[in-house]
């Protein structure tokens, strides 16, 4: 089964965050997983209220694999991970079973969340 | 080196004050991300995939000591101690918080720098010759002539808005070592028949989705009437150029379409009936600016360093330095000493604080306060005495900047890529990496001579992969990293633009089809035939052949 996930960067540090019932965490693993669209697109409509606070908000797709959710597309892992070159750097410098898995994860898609942004513009 | 002035020093600190007042309305709710981003983007200030990227200007790839280490110091306060050199000759920090811009302005004001005009479609840095002032076979300082660019078009009012980016380069060597027929304007220093200095100037080169090598429209330039020249080209792009369609806005687009013999006539035209007194520099404000960069206060030394000589016997790694990565200088007993940002295992183009600190130091005992930035994302001091290139050596070594590959196989130029970049398709770095690791063994890559291998991780061809002998473009096939082989190209005097081999492989094979294609190189080279000469006399069967065998 797949699912969405809300993701955006934040407007003061630029950082990726993720949208977590109303409110947006930097951690991935913290990243609400909307299961049908409705609310996804309600969350979505919400998070554009908040120019303030985040820029490009979009739809990333999971899969949850052993329980843990994956971005399915590699750019949106790079993004919850970091610079694959450094593995110390970033949100993974904290490590954990969520990192390995993402990092483990040999699945490939498009972020077609990213691509509609980019025609929306 | 040159040093700005009163208005300069105005200007950029206006923009800091500036900014700092966009960024404040931001963050304050008054300005919405449309109408910030194009303010951001104004100075230099991009959003990236995991922060905020400051894209500095480096002007025509010049650097003094004290600008290095302030740049140095901006990397340890405000990023995670490092930066990245581009292929623009530029530096970019990757880890910019917004809320912090403001004072990082400041601070690169404080040492005369600035990210003016590093992004937007107006005219952007100018790349030089990064052996300007140094090397022997140059007619005149291009420096000079970038410096007036530079302020011929700092703020230039009527081309702040063109149809799209616009970059120049200057060289006034017969090697190029600006890929000067790669950028929408290359301008070719010489000497006229009648002894004057002239442009060749060639107009509409480029890479991204659609590259071009740049045609000459105007063999000799009187080089006094270069900025009206400039003027003449930019009113004709900036009447004609492709606005509709951005795919098509840049002015190789425009010069492909009239054909160079009309656009050199609109540009004749044009520039017949300006008022080009108006534009040039007066005698007295050019010889100014020459007098900036004349100061480099040489010695009378002999030729030949006994004291080099001794000790090139005795350490074999200095010698192989020697031997790749210093190259001669216009003065007897000086040397121009390349330093390879290309440590088999690190980031082409990165850049430590401690090792711009070490390097500053380095250019204040050794190298007469300069450093230089290459296209190739490796860094130069252009001024060091034979007797001292031990001691320079030694000091590299320490910081890990004493790689002797410059030109070889593991000297390879790579865009920052997924790692880092919101359009990347593919990673570019690790497979600069990969490919480094597999040739670097120095007595291997010595073997195979000359290689230049340029990596992009999409189509925009930040890594320059349409002028490498081996060029990499990364492409997305349904979510996963491929990876399209061009090979032929070519950067310098003999500039070329890569063909593509065939398909693309996926990212566990390239290494392999890169090993192919130097097999194949290594078997049917005659003599001292470097890669591209290879190629380019035997065509792309075998190494085709060669690829797709191995990689499949």
């Amino acid at each position: 089964m797949t699912y969405v996930a809300m993701t955006a960067n934040d407007l003061r540090d630029g950082e990726p965050v993720f949208w977590a019932e109303g409110r947006w965490v930097k951690p991935f693993l913290q990243a609400e997983l909307f299961a049908t669209s409705a609310p996804a697109e309600a969350a979505l409509s919400a998070a554009r209220t908040q120019p303030g606070t985040v820029v490009d908000p979009y739809m990333i797709d999971v899969v949850l694999v052993d329980g843990l959710p994956i971005p399915t597309a590699y750019r949106e892992r790079v993004r919850a991970l970091g610079p694959t070159i450094h593995p110390d750097i970033g949100k993974q410098a904290v490590g954990g079973e969520v990192v390995q898995a993402m990092r483990a994860y040999a699945g490939a898609a498009r972020s077609s969340g990213r691509l509609n942004l980019i025609s929306r513009k | 080196m040159y040093r700005y002035n009163a208005i300069d020093k105005s200007i950029i600190e206006d923009r800091a004050a500036e900014f700092r007042d966009q960024v404040a309305r931001r963050l304050g709710g008054e300005l919405t991300e449309e109408q910030f981003k194009p303010l951001r983007l104004m100075n230099g200030l991009y959003l990236q995939l995991h922060a905020y990227m400051l894209r500095v200007a480096i002007p025509y790839g010049t650097l003094s000591s004290t600008q290095l280490r302030g740049l140095a110091r901006i990397g340890r306060i405000y990023d995670k101690g490092y930066a990245h050199f581009t292929t623009r000759t530029n530096l970019q920090f990757n880890w910019i918080k917004l809320e912090q811009a403001p004072d990082i302005l400041d601070a690169l004001a404080a040492v005369d720098l600035h990210a003016i005009q590093t992004s937007g479609n107006c005219i952007r840095n100018t790349t030089a010759d990064p052996y300007a002032g140094a090397t022997a076979d140059e007619v005149d300082d291009p420096r000079v002539w970038a410096e007036a660019i530079r302020q011929w078009s700092t703020l230039h009012p009527e081309f702040s808005f063109l149809p799209r980016k616009f970059k120049i380069a200057v060289t006034a060597s017969a090697k190029d070592r600006t890929v000067a027929r790669a950028h929408d304007i290359g301008l070719v220093l010489h000497r006229a028949g009648d002894g004057g200095l002239a442009f060749a100037v060639m107009v509409g080169g480029g890479m991204g989705r659609t590259p071009y090598l740049g045609s000459v429209i105007r063999g000799h330039l009187p080089a006094s009437q270069l900025l009206s020249y400039l003027t003449a080209i930019l009113r004709v792009y900036n009447r004609h150029g492709r606005r509709d369609n951005i795919y098509k806005a840049r002015i190789k687009i425009l010069v492909a379409a009239l054909g160079a013999d009309e656009f050199a006539q609109q540009v004749e035209n044009e520039w017949a009936q300006m008022d080009c007194s108006a534009t040039d520099l007066p005698d007295a404000h050019l010889a100014g600016i020459r007098a900036g960069f004349a100061s480099v206060p040489f010695e009378a030394l002999p030729p030949v360093s006994a004291v080099l000589q001794v000790a090139r016997k005795t350490d074999l790694a200095l010698a192989r330095f020697v031997r790749n990565n210093v190259r001669p200088h216009k003065m007897p007993g000086y040397a121009i000493v390349n330093v390879s940002l290309k440590a088999p295992g690190e980031v082409p183009g990165d850049c430590t604080s401690e090792q711009m600190d070490a390097l500053a130091d380095i250019a204040d005992r050794y190298g007469h306060r300069e450093i230089r930035v290459t296209h190739e994302q490796n860094l130069v001091l252009p001024h060091v005495k034979l007797d001292d290139l031990a001691a320079v050596h030694t000091a590299l070594r320490a910081v890990g900047l004493a790689s002797p590959n410059i030109n070889l196989a593991s000297d390879i130029v790579a865009c920052p890529g997924m790692d880092y970049c919101t359009l990347a398709n593919t990673r570019a770095i690790p497979v600069a990496q990969a490919i480094a690791a597999r040739f670097a063994d120095t007595d291997l890559a010595e073997r195979i001579g000359e290689l230049k291998i340029k990596i992009s991780g999409c189509i925009n061809a930040c890594g320059h992969h349409h002028v490498a002998h081996i060029g990499i473009l990364g492409v997305d096939k349904k979510g996963e990293e491929f990876y399209q082989l061009t090979l032929g190209g070519s950067g310098a005097e003999d500039a070329s633009l890569g063909s593509l081999l065939g398909p693309a492989v996926p990212h566990d094979q390239i290494v392999p089809a890169v090993e192919a294609l130097i097999d194949t190189y290594l078997r049917e080279r005659r003599e001292t035939e470097r890669f591209l000469d290879t190629y380019r006399r035997v065509g792309p069967t075998p190494f085709k052949q060669a690829a797709y065998v191995e990689a499949h």
